[in-house]
């Protein structure tokens, strides 16, 4: 843990609400003055700290900012998913920063978050809105020894990671459309877009982007995305501390990841289909000039969406773009 | 290994009058045998596949006459590594990223396949011409299916 992220927990944790400079010395082995320069810097970043002379310091509010070190000391000890946590103000798609990192051997379980993302991608060269400071905009960095055709069961495992996360942090009940959009009354809060880098038989690296729309206001979508997106403030009726949201996701895309590779994506795979509403739904699919229309019947094994047609025979969709019909 | 060692081993089997050469390791294969008559038959050469492509190469020329063996290269398979949908362009908007007779090296990508929101950049892994496109674009694929021809150079 950095000298920040001990300076806030020690702020934090402290019975009283507040702690001395002295104590805070003294837990942290640093100077006085090392503490108040610290402090100083904190308060730059919008961190509400009081300094009274007879109780010391207190934190009065958190900027809702991302801070690496704030974020990391809410993670598990041992866990993989956040070991190497980098924050940027401001980049393209951080799915462009971490695949640098990627080819520069970086370790799996690093990950990228931005603020603001000025060229935010979804699928096939679609934009992903990624207003600063009002999502969670970030980047996992995996090397799973998994062959490239089970890739799609990380689609599986962090689409149900971030809905469980998105559920249990904000009481809202959070919902499933194949494969791994994840919605609130039937509108899109959040997406993930995973990249992979393989030969034939190995996988060198998986990219898996999250999008996830927090405290974003309805004047942030264009009108058009009004009836089909939202974020968890306006579903909440009030915004959401980020930081404790980012670590949320990250605990639980660690577990699990870590199932995955211990061999049980089945128990994952069935967590994740209890949540998936798109079975029984009426579906129009486009894949490149096709147009299929059905029901969802089931879900194949490996997860492949199984449609009957309206021609009725039973089609495998693997890709596509999934419009439900209302 | 790559043709020139491969030309490197053909010149040692002719200089010590070898007849046959095989080697294997890990998931390559490869065999070299010389006609005993000059002119003989055509030998055959055969590679498995080593990361994403396979490569065929044909000797002709007897190993005793005068001229030295000829390589006639044949194409290189560019294959799926995962089921999938094939997509021959960035996003429906972008061309293709390539197409016959787009000089490729390995590192080109050539095409997207997609499973589940998994977007798997496919590169060249050899340099050279793209000579075939074998599938059209957001049609399904299979694990192993070619997906482009390469003439390598």
């Amino acid at each position: 843990m950095s000298v920040d992220a001990q300076i806030l927990h020690a702020l934090r944790t402290s019975n009283s609400g507040s702690i001395s400079g002295a104590d805070l010395s003294q837990k942290l082995g640093i100077s006085r003055a090392a503490i108040w320069s610290r402090i100083e810097e904190l308060r730059e970043l919008g961190y509400d700290i009081e300094a009274s002379p007879h109780q010391g310091y207190r934190l009065l509010s958190a900027p809702d900012v991302l801070h690496a070190d704030d974020l990391g000391w809410r993670l598990e000890e041992n866990q993989k998913i956040g070991r190497d946590i980098r924050v940027f103000e401001q980049t393209t798609s951080t799915n462009d920063v971490i695949e640098k990192l990627a080819r520069d051997g970086v370790k799996e379980g690093a990950v990228v978050f931005a603020e603001a993302q000025t060229a935010g991608r979804g699928r096939l060269g679609r934009t992903w809105m990624s207003p600063a400071r009002k999502g969670l905009w970030f980047s996992v960095l995996l090397r799973p020894s998994l062959t490239p055709q089970a890739a799609t069961q990380l689609t599986v495992a962090s689409a149900a990671a971030l809905r469980n996360a998105i559920e249990s942090h904000t009481g809202l009940k959070a919902e499933i459309k194949w494969p791994n959009d994840i919605l609130i009354s039937g509108k899109k809060v959040a997406g993930i877009l995973t990249e992979l880098s393989a030969e034939l038989d190995r996988i060198k690296y998986i990219l898996v982007g999250v999008g996830v729309d927090v405290n974003l206001n309805p004047s942030d979508f264009p009108p058009e995305l009004r009836t089909q997106a939202t974020s968890l403030k306006i579903e909440l009726g009030k915004p959401i501390v980020r930081v404790e949201l980012a670590a949320a996701i990250l605990r639980e895309l660690d577990r699990e990841y870590a199932r995955i590779l211990a061999g049980e994506f089945s128990a994952v795979a069935d967590e994740w289909e209890k949540h998936c509403t798109t079975i029984g739904q009426r579906l129009v699919i486009h894949l490149g000039d096709r147009r299929i229309c059905g029901r969802a019947e089931s879900l194949g094994e490996d997860g492949a969406l199984l449609l009957r047609t309206d021609h009725g025979h039973l089609e495998r969709i693997v890709a596509g773009d999934v419009r439900i019909e209302k | 290994m790559d043709i020139k060692d491969i030309k490197a081993i053909i010149d040692l089997m002719r200089k010590n009058s070898v007849s046959e050469f095989e080697l294997e390791k890990q998931d390559f294969k490869i065999r070299l045998k010389r006609g005993t008559n000059g002119g003989g038959t055509p030998t055959s050469l055969e590679e498995m596949p080593v990361v994403g492509y396979q490569q065929s190469v044909l000797l002709s020329g007897g190993a005793l006459s005068a001229q030295p063996p000829q390589l006639v290269i044949n194409e290189v398979d560019i294959k799926s590594p995962m089921i999938g949908t094939f997509y021959r362009a960035p996003s429906p908007e972008s061309g293709s990223y390539v197409e016959v007779g787009t000089e490729v090296t390995p590192d080109t990508v050539v095409c997207i396949i997609e499973a589940m929101k998994v977007m798997n950049e496919i590169k060249a892994e050899a340099k050279g011409v793209i000579t075939q496109v074998m599938v059209e674009n957001a049609k399904p694929v299979e694990f192993g299916q070619p997906l482009f021809k390469i003439r390598p150079n």
